[in-house]
């Protein structure tokens, strides 16, 4: 998974990752807990999760 | 008639409400897995955080948008909030609120003034209702009649926590009509169930009425036929409609119908979509046992470096936190200048926050900034084109449809309801 520079930092994907693996502070950064399920992918707003093809 | 509604945001879902309730066949396509767009809950470590907007109308249950939900029959409880707040620094001339602070009512705001300033604010109060000030921003309106800058600091709170913009980039004329709006509705109101409570119950109302919802389906086009709107195209199908409504704002919407609008024939749409400007703010979620804030309205914070204000919503609905939590948010704007440092930002607003509430035990939840395409407004107020497209029978509604005097989601309401008096008569 990767944030591209589309992201505005609204924090939507961490509330929906369950692995608690997204921090936010004016922009998001996927952490070593991801588990690449790509399930926040679709909540972004804003098109900025990138899932690996 | 058969109505597409784009995007299942408030405007969105507020405009399919209505008309599902006025008979009319109404779809509803919206991109994301989650409806309400900026005004829904995030269930969020047990908590009720939001997807953008605080959990508070700000004409409360008397405004606006409690009226149309009204009308509709959504079923919602708005509940009033018991007063605003001004935290003051213990001593005038202090800067800040290190040596100690004190909260005075809003109504109250004249009193740190000198009696000189006194006597003029509460001259211009009254005068003011009958001949509103005209053709300036509301800061250089407020140095041209007060020279103490304390009525600008609160200028700058106030309009930093209602529209996340400074003084000095507002109309006076626009301030003018939300206080009047202030008179006329009263304050700020808390809905039960925060944001969801109202998105939620207004879904329930499209259903009933024979509406469909389809969420995780983007919207590729907007058809034209005979120079006017026809439906939409989805996933490469066709869903014709006698009306389309979008949420999505106009640049967007334009988007949408690019091989109709051209900028020599729609020029002057096109420079009105160039003008817009959305506002960015950091919102800022706090988790504490005991109360940070004390009642359920806003506690404005002129005398921080960035927070505007904050408000403690499980004063009124404690479901929005876990059992014995209450969640506290503050928003602060962010100056156009400023959306590239962001981090800067925040680390500002949390810095505010430990001198605004020193030696309270407080977590930060989640830390949520908003600009450019999804941003606190997608137009500031006062300046966006209205809910009117060059193509019949297609509008704009949503926070960049507002009109003027609208604060926020009440600026959206105002929207929506002139959109269906075209529409219904």
């Amino acid at each position: 998974m990767k944030i591209n520079d589309n992201c505005v930092g609204c924090g939507q994907c961490t509330s929906f990752c369950r692995q608690g693996a997204i921090v936010v502070m004016g922009k998001a950064r996927i952490t070593d807990a991801c588990v690449e399920c790509e399930i926040c992918a679709p909540y972004c707003p804003v098109k900025a999760i990138e899932v690996p093809i | 008639m058969r109505v597409v509604v784009i995007g299942a945001g408030l405007g969105g879902l507020l405009s399919a409400a209505r008309l599902s309730k006025a008979g009319n066949s109404i779809e509803v396509f919206e991109r994301l897995p989650i409806t309400g767009g900026r005004f829904t809950n995030l269930e969020y470590r047990g908590f009720q955080l939001s997807s953008g907007a605080f959990h508070m109308l700000p004409h409360g249950p008397g405004g606006p948008l409690a009226k149309l939900l009204k009308e509709i029959g959504a079923d919602v409880r708005i509940v009033r909030s018991e007063k605003t707040t001004i935290r003051m620094p213990l001593e005038k001339g202090d800067a800040d609120y290190r040596q100690g602070f004190r909260d005075i009512p809003f109504n109250e705001f004249q009193k740190p003034l000198s009696n000189r300033d006194r006597l003029k604010s509460a001259y211009l109060i009254v005068s003011t209702r009958k001949y509103p000030p005209e053709g300036s921003t509301l800061k250089e309106w407020i140095s041209s009649q007060v020279k103490d800058e304390w009525l600008v600091k609160l200028a700058d709170s106030f309009c930093g926590w209602s529209l996340s913009m400074r003084s000095d980039e507002v109309s006076v004329e626009e301030v003018f009509e939300i206080i009047e709006n202030l008179y006329r509705f009263g304050g700020p109101g808390v809905p039960m169930g925060g944001c969801k409570g109202i998105t939620g119950a207004l879904e329930k109302v499209i259903t009933a009425n024979g509406g469909t919802i389809r969420t995780k389906t983007e919207v590729s086009k907007i058809l034209v036929e005979n120079g006017k709107a026809a439906g939409v195209v989805v996933d490469g199908t066709e869903h014709k409609a006698d009306l389309v409504i979008s949420n999505i704002g106009h640049a967007a919407t334009a988007g949408l119908c690019s091989e109709i609008l051209s900028k020599e024939k729609h020029a002057e749409y096109f420079r009105a979509l160039e003008a817009l400007q959305p506002s960015a703010g950091i919102k800022i979620c706090l988790s504490a046992e005991e109360p940070l804030i004390g009642h359920s309205g806003v506690l404005l914070t002129p005398y921080a470096r960035r927070i505007n204000g904050i408000n403690e919503v499980t004063q009124v609905d404690p479901s929005l936190a876990p059992p014995g939590k209450h969640l506290t948010m503050s928003h602060q704007h962010v100056a156009p200048e400023n959306i590239g440092k962001l981090e800067e930002e925040i680390e500002m607003g949390l810095q505010d926050l430990k001198e605004i509430f020193p030696g309270k035990k407080y977590e930060v939840l989640l830390i949520q900034s908003y600009h450019d395409s999804w941003p606190v407004n997608r137009a500031s107020s006062g300046t966006d084109p209205g809910n009117n497209t060059p193509i019949p029978d297609l509008y704009v509604v949503g926070d960049g449809a507002k009109g003027e005097g609208g604060i926020e989601v009440e600026g959206i309401a105002l929207g929506v309801a002139r959109t269906m008096e075209k529409i219904l008569g």
